[in-house]
């Protein structure tokens, strides 16, 4: 495909072109959900936030086949993640 | 060839310009230009310049500054994950974020594994080249029939009964040591892979935490991955030292060979997630948590240990490199969150504008590269700090710090005792570096032995801690954010050889100025407006030369074995170039039809 003509400037004693596309194209695509937005972790079943740097997790996170069946048998257990 | 008479003595000598360009066995297009007096075995004159140009802080602008870890990663094929990581620091001190303490240990465990894997594979099967049998044949025959007379006093851990097995052993492909490094460095690749997802450019890092899901599975194969390699630095090290300690010995005034003035520059590694908020307020008191402390060392005295005073005292100089001058560009910063003044030397305030032209080795422009110095405010010098290849400036810092106190390391204030717990072909061991007189190329390479020890016994700490958490039911690793409109953020951490520090400036939620300081950028670093030679050149000139050989067949050992001591990474050196009349094929991925492009060219 031939190239569209494009205004070139010199900086310094660079000559560039025209950028084909705006820098800041591939970050962001209006509607598709961000992954670091505040509440994210409510989207999360089964882990649950219980202080500011601590999370826990239930076997929902890794099932939603009758979860409960596959939770700690003794509430005192660590709930560890699936392996 | 050329004929020089030396100032005040009015003395001639006669001068031979040898130049290596590129150097070998390193990444990147490194040259060193030399002038050798073969009549008296010195170097006279040395100049090293790179000629690539990567420019990542000028297309980094006007990205989103969430990118910026994955695109940074690519600076390095090497260390990629440093980047990443230093990124992610970066970005968390401009989101206002505290990482949870498991995603913490996460990635102190990545980068151990980074440490043990490239330290090991470059001082094995890179570096001891230049030591090897059929190297020192070639270049000091004679030293060799001494090292085959000579019994290695560490035989009994190593198995190599002479001083003359251990070079057989580096012999390259045929040498028993090279290939076991090899195999190792499998080992901690597959380590490096469990807790960051891939090599060298990690797919699990991001700012706020990591998509590592800490099972206990995951940090057990890594211990039993690691415990196999703490065998296997148990034997390296004691090997390290036995012939390194003959060179001494062998050959009076080895000790000469890349020496230079203790100047080394330490940034820190290893965030203690008890300590570390990310708040720049906080910088000094996080920064000396960490479990390499950050330092500045000057005449063998530690300065500073505070990264707010090491991030203040940076600048960036030019002198002998292809840029313009970015005197007359923009403030971004004027003063930090401390309320202190940033100059405008400071990476927060660069522009890069790069002006490409003809190399000229003699009073001109020679490199890429540009001169990053720090700046001494006791004696306003601005100091060309060198990071000793990484390691030697890491645990020359950590050692008079006295800061670093585990159950596995712990820093005296004059040495650093690394303890080794039980393995498959060893006792317990306690290995002890201990402050060297000089910076020179032995010891910068011994440092790194004593640093890939460092790594593993801080690995198993790191497990240790991590696996508390995880047994506690704990499966935090990622903290939410928002990006905020206007912020600055900085990221101190160690590239495995050497300081890294990556500046940035966000505004309208975009990136207004990113610049990456890599360890190569200072110590490849040419002459700066002041007349300061870059660290390389600093220690190859006024050097001896042992080399048996004449000036027809010179090989220039000494030089290499200098040159590689500080582990030469070019790429990142420089922050494209396309050949007239090629074409560039551009695509874009569809997203949903939202991505804005109607046109494709190719």
């Amino acid at each position: 495909m031939k190239r569209k003509d494009k205004k070139t400037k010199v900086v310094s004693n660079v000559v560039v072109g025209k950028p084909d596309v705006e820098p800041s194209t591939p970050s962001h695509v209006r509607g598709v959900f961000e992954g670091n937005h505040p509440h994210v972790g409510q989207r999360h079943k089964g882990i649950k936030e219980v202080s500011e740097d601590r999370a826990e997790g239930t076997a929902r996170r890794s099932t939603g086949i009758r979860p409960k069946d596959h939770d700690v048998i003794d509430p005192r257990m660590p709930k560890i993640s699936p392996a | 060839m050329s004929t020089t008479t030396t100032p005040g003595t009015g003395k001639q000598r006669k001068l031979v310009q040898m130049a290596w360009d590129p150097v070998t066995r390193i990444v990147g297009n490194l040259g060193i230009y030399t002038k050798i007096d073969f009549n008296n075995r010195e170097v006279v004159e040395c100049k090293s310049t790179s000629s690539i140009f990567r420019g990542y802080s000028v297309f980094l602008r006007g990205k989103d500054p969430r990118d910026a870890h994955f695109i940074t990663s690519r600076i390095c094929g090497i260390c990629g994950d440093n980047h990443a990581t230093c990124s992610v620091y970066a970005q968390n001190m401009a989101y206002g974020i505290k990482m949870p303490p498991l995603a913490e240990w996460i990635y102190n465990l990545g980068e151990a594994a980074e440490y043990m894997f490239d330290h090991a594979i470059f001082q094995d099967n890179l570096v001891f080249v230049d030591f090897c049998e059929k190297m020192v044949a070639e270049t000091n025959p004679s030293l060799l029939a001494k090292a085959e007379r000579t019994p290695a006093p560490n035989s009994a851990i190593h198995g190599k009964r002479t001083i003359a097995d251990i070079m057989r052993a580096f012999n390259p492909f045929t040498g028993d040591f090279y290939r076991e490094a090899l195999e190792m460095s499998r080992l901690t690749r597959e380590m490096f892979c469990l807790m960051e997802g891939r090599h060298t450019h990690p797919s699990t890092l991001y700012p706020g935490g990591t998509g590592t899901v800490a099972t206990p599975q995951v940090f057990t194969d890594y211990l039993a991955r690691l415990i196999k390699f703490v065998d296997f630095a148990k034997k390296l090290v004691p090997l390290n030292d036995d012939i390194f300690n003959f060179f001494y010995e062998a050959i009076p005034g080895y000790e000469m060979v890349g020496d230079r003035r203790i100047l080394l520059g330490c940034w820190g590694s290893f965030q203690n997630p008890d300590v570390v908020d990310y708040r720049y307020e906080n910088m000094t008191e996080w920064g000396r948590a960490m479990y390499v402390t950050p330092g500045v060392v000057v005449d063998g005295k530690l300065v500073t240990t505070s990264l707010v005073d090491i991030n203040l005292g940076i600048r960036i100089l030019l002198g002998s490199s292809y840029y313009e001058d970015w005197a007359s560009q923009e403030m971004f910063v004027t003063k930090d969150p401390l309320g202190n003044p940033v100059d405008k030397r400071h990476p927060w305030n660069q522009t890069t504008i790069p002006k490409p032209q003809k190399r000229e080795l003699e009073g001109g422009n020679y490199s890429w590269v540009m001169s990053p110095r720090w700046f001494d405010k006791r004696t306003n010098d601005h100091l060309a700090l060198d990071t000793g290849g990484g390691p030697l400036a890491r645990m020359w810092a950590t050692a008079l710090a006295g800061l670093v106190n585990t159950p596995f390391v712990r820093a005296t204030g004059k040495s650093v005792i690394i303890h080794l717990p039980k393995t498959a072909s060893f006792g317990e061991m306690d290995l002890e570096w201990k402050i060297p007189q000089r910076a020179n190329t032995l010891e910068r390479d011994r440092a790194r032995a004593y640093f890939i020890a460092y790594s593993a016994a801080m690995a198993l700490y790191f497990i240790d801690k991590a696996l508390e958490r995880v047994h506690s039911g704990d499966v935090k690793v990622f903290q939410e954010f928002e990006v905020p409109d206007d912020a600055i953020g900085c990221g101190f951490h160690e590239a495995v050889r050497g300081v890294l520090s990556h500046h940035l400036v966000i505004r309208d939620r975009k990136i207004a100025n990113y610049h990456p300081y890599p360890p190569t950028p200072w110590n490849a670093s040419p002459r700066d407006h002041y007349g300061t030679p870059g660290p390389y050149e600093d220690a190859v000139q006024g050097m001896p030369l042992f080399e048996e050989n004449g000036q027809d067949n010179f090989k220039g050992i000494d030089i290499m074995r200098t040159v590689r001591s500080f582990d030469p990474c070019l790429p990142c050196g420089v922050h494209m170039y396309v050949g007239d009349g090629r074409v560039i094929e551009q695509r874009h991925a569809p997203m949903f039809g939202l991505g804005g492009h109607d046109e494709a060219e190719g």
